[in-house]
């Protein structure tokens, strides 16, 4: 093992040997103590190999014993230094990326801000910057203790701020306050979100105009926030509201309505189902700005039907500023269409299921749901199931509205 | 000489010192028919793949075989790798 590595690293010739008494050269290198190894004849020619500094040895033996040597392959250390040394501008690129790399990496390039959920992250940025933490600034001449410590103090909304370094990348982690929300105490009417029948209705503060029982649309003032103040006539004793100046107040209070609901759903009793029959055409075209260049268009089947697939290849954003430029593939897909046929009761199921849905969406979750019916509809197509489902609901239908004209 | 040699073995023996050292002669060690090592050498005559020669003090060793080459040749031993067929003594 030792005496390959050594081999390798004073560099070995493998030689050919041709003459008249090839076994009197082996004899004489022997004398010299010349080694050879992996002697093997090949054609009346000789083959063996020897070290790089023997070699320069044997010319007054191959003299004597009247042959011819040649070098056929040589491998070791001291041929790949002679390699690099004819190519020096390689290994002054090599050292001078590798220089180049770790100036590069020692200064910071990006600033990233993680966790805001009110306040901007140029806020933070520009706060950062102006501490020092800006992109094209040395990495160890920043402090990110003291830059924490002024993003606090600066924005009072911050609970806690953290500067974590990833390579040229510097990312500021913020943890905003929770603030206590404050109460809108704004003049307000209350006025009804849907329609329906007045069930509950209770008044807390304003001026009820409605009362229970009732049917109101959507857009009715159910309480105002305009109220009379309660002025006592001195001389008659009773209210006088006509000459009393109004008063703002919020408007608050319970107004619980009867509200239906009604949705339809539609389902086909058979479907089209495309299935891709492996055939297909890609068309590509570029696009440079609003022109289009076509590179490739598709020879379509008239007769057949095709699923269109689009692709868009952008250049990344930061190539892209000026002029568009990507490229449309479109690949055409061969479909072939087959039905899908469904009983009328499975079809029926399918459609009321989607009528459900659909007043899921409707109805809000602090509703209480009295009755649900559904039924079948009669239509004129003979392919088309339809079904009408109808839900009665008793729920909130009061909605805050500031007051504007004061 | 060969008398000479005689007394020489018997003063070996008695004296118990390997004969190979005192006597001149080569250690020959084989590997099954892979290899062949030979110790105390005096040159190669003749080298084929089927046929080494190998002078020793006694005369001349002949190795027959397929594949024949030298794989280590130095001052004192030979290293003959590939198959051997024959080892024959030629005094």
């Amino acid at each position: 093992m030792t005496y390959k590595l050594s081999n390798y690293i004073y560099g070995m010739v493998r030689v050919r040997i041709r003459g008249l008494m090839p076994e009197k050269f082996v004899n004489l290198c022997i004398a010299q103590h010349i080694l050879l190894w992996d002697i093997v004849k090949r054609d009346d020619d000789l083959y063996a190999n020897m070290r790089l500094n023997d070699f320069f040895r044997i010319r007054p033996i191959t003299r004597v014993s009247q042959v011819r040597v040649r070098v056929v392959s040589y491998r070791g250390l001291p041929f790949i230094i002679k390699r690099i040394k004819r190519r020096k501008m390689m290994l002054v690129g090599a050292s001078l990326s590798f220089i180049l790399l770790n100036i590069m990496a020692s200064y910071i390039w990006f600033v990233d801000v993680k966790g805001t959920k009110q306040l901007t992250t140029e806020m933070i940025k520009e706060i950062a910057s102006q501490s020092g933490l800006k992109p094209g600034i040395v990495k160890d001449s920043v402090n990110a203790k003291q830059i924490e410590k002024t993003i606090q103090l600066n924005i009072p909304e911050i609970a806690w701020a953290g500067i974590t370094f990833t390579g040229t990348r510097a990312e500021i982690e913020i943890v905003e306050k929770t603030m206590p929300k404050q109460q809108d105490n704004a003049p307000a009417d209350i006025i009804a979100a849907k329609d329906g029948v007045i069930v509950e209705f209770i008044v807390l503060s304003g001026k009820p105009m409605v009362k229970k029982g009732d049917t109101v649309k959507k857009g009715d003032l159910l309480i105002t926030g305009v109220v009379p103040e309660q002025i006592t006539d001195n001389v008659s004793g009773q209210l006088d509201a006509a000459n009393s100046p109004p008063q703002f107040v919020k408007a608050k209070g319970i107004a619980k309505a009867r509200v239906w609901y009604e949705t339809y759903g539609e389902t086909e009793l058979a479907t089209p189902i495309y299935q891709r029959t492996g055939n297909r055409e890609v068309a590509v075209n570029i696009n440079i700005g609003s022109n289009k260049i076509s590179l490739k268009s598709a020879d379509l089947d008239p007769n057949a039907e095709f699923e269109t697939e689009v692709i868009y290849k952008k250049l990344p954003k930061w190539r892209n500023s000026g002029v568009t430029v990507e490229s449309e593939i479109n690949i055409f897909h061969e479909v072939t269409t087959s039905w899908a046929t469904r009983t009328i009761d499975e079809a029926r199921d399918d459609a009321r299921a989607k009528a459900l849905a659909a007043v899921q969406n409707l109805i809000p979750e602090t509703a209480y749901i009295l009755s649900r019916t559904s039924e079948v509809l009669d239509t004129s197509e003979p392919n088309l199931v339809r079904v009408k489902v109808s839900v009665e609901t008793i729920e909130e239908i009061g909605q805050s509205v500031v007051i504007l004209s004061q | 000489m060969p008398s000479r040699n005689r007394g020489l073995q018997k003063l070996a023996g008695i004296l118990e010192i390997p004969q190979d050292i005192v006597l001149d002669l080569p250690r020959i060690t084989m590997l099954g028919n892979k290899q062949i090592l030979i110790e105390n050498h005096k040159g190669i005559i003749e080298y084929t793949p089927s046929l080494v020669r190998i002078k020793v003090s006694q005369g001349e060793l002949i190795i027959n075989g397929n594949n024949l080459s030298l794989s280590n040749l130095q001052i004192e031993q030979i290293l003959v790798e590939g198959t051997v067929r024959d080892v024959v003594y030629d005094i």
